[in-house]
């Protein structure tokens, strides 16, 4: 059966250089890794359709570079954006101590303020783990993100990361349109979210 | 939906990175950063005088500032794509993938070129554009054989 997408959600990647965002986005949009990924020049775009919770959705995601020289270019990219994804590298501690500058950052640019947050902790096929699990889940907790582990060398984690991330937006009233008006999707009266619910692991 | 050719500049942003360049500007000390932002503003604008202008920034920067030369060649690229100089824009991709092959993002930056062309019934001129060269390369060559005998 073709199905017929509800909306297009415009999502965000951003974390310092070299953390994977291509990476896990070449992941998830072809299904491929380019081990000689190399840096990504202002930004990059892609869409790819995903169904969650048999709803069909259109994602069109931006990839931000993440070096310096292209910081004041890219926040002009995170308006309207309904999801963000921040990525670091579990075994560099030093992106991972970066991720408060980013989380500003998106509250200073992005222009809708129930904007879903996804943090993602990149590359754990590596052996020197530098930053833990529960260290990196207790941050996300804090900042009331939602919290994945993944790999886009293989694979792992990958796919959820996109999919969790699109379920809490489709769950998170006024902060996307249907095409349709007479498809609505999860509760109607939405109690008020928990901090419990703004939060979740997986790996 | 837009796309990287459709997305345009917020003129704020354009207006922002507009005065640091010419702040600099009226100084005589223009760094290449504050040229390359203006110029990234530039070539998203909807308006073809600005992305006209901020190719020309692109190109000078290409020809003075050696470090940020893949920088330079990827907006050239998006700058002359959105005027619709595909055969150019798709000149500067080739240059780049000549440099890098097989990026990713500069690979798919052609094929949402080729799908523009196509779009807009260009592909077929562009084939025949490329004969035409292949053509002339012939006929340059053949002369210059006949021309060594």
């Amino acid at each position: 059966m073709a199905e017929d997408v509800i909306t297009t959600l415009k999502i965000l990647i951003i974390g310092e250089s070299g953390v994977g965002k291509s990476s896990l986005l070449l992941r998830f949009t072809e299904d491929n890794f380019d081990p000689e990924q190399t840096l990504t020049i202002g930004v990059d775009f892609k869409t790819k359709k995903l169904t969650v919770d048999g709803n069909a959705v259109k994602l069109a995601i931006w990839d931000t570079a993440g070096q310096e020289r292209f910081r004041t270019l890219t926040p002009s990219y995170y308006r309207d954006a309904q999801g963000a994804i921040l990525v670091f590298d579990i075994s560099s501690y030093s992106t991972f101590a970066k991720l408060e500058t980013w989380l500003n950052e998106l509250d200073t640019y992005s222009t809708k303020k129930n904007i879903v947050k996804m943090i993602v902790g990149n590359k754990i096929d590596m052996e020197n783990r530098e930053v833990t699990r529960e260290q990196a889940m207790a941050f996300a907790r804090r900042h009331q993100t939602l919290y994945i582990e993944a790999s886009a060398k293989t694979k792992h984690g990958v796919q959820a990361a996109f999919e969790e991330l699109v379920h809490k937006i489709i769950q998170t009233p006024g902060l996307w349109e249907s095409y349709n008006d007479n498809i609505h999707v999860g509760n109607k009266d939405h109690a008020p979210q928990s901090g419990c619910a703004s939060y979740c692991s997986l790996t | 939906m837009a796309d990287v050719l459709t997305e345009t500049v917020l003129p704020e942003d354009l207006k922002k990175f507009e005065q640091i360049y010419h702040g600099q500007l009226y100084k005589n000390d223009v760094t290449p950063k504050a040229q390359f932002d203006y110029a990234f503003c530039l070539v998203r604008s909807k308006y073809p005088a600005d992305i006209q202008k901020g190719i020309a920034l692109l190109e000078d920067l290409y020809r003075t500032n050696e470090e940020g030369q893949r920088d330079y060649l990827y907006y050239l690229a998006i700058g002359t794509a959105r005027l619709k100089e595909y055969s150019k824009a798709l000149g500067y991709v080739r240059s780049f993938l000549s440099i890098e092959p097989g990026n990713q993002q500069v690979m798919s930056l052609e094929q949402t070129i080729k799908k523009k062309m196509e779009k807009e019934g260009l592909m077929g001129m562009a084939v025949a554009g490329g004969v035409l060269v292949a053509v002339g390369a012939i006929v340059g060559v053949g002369m210059a054989i006949s021309k060594s005998k």
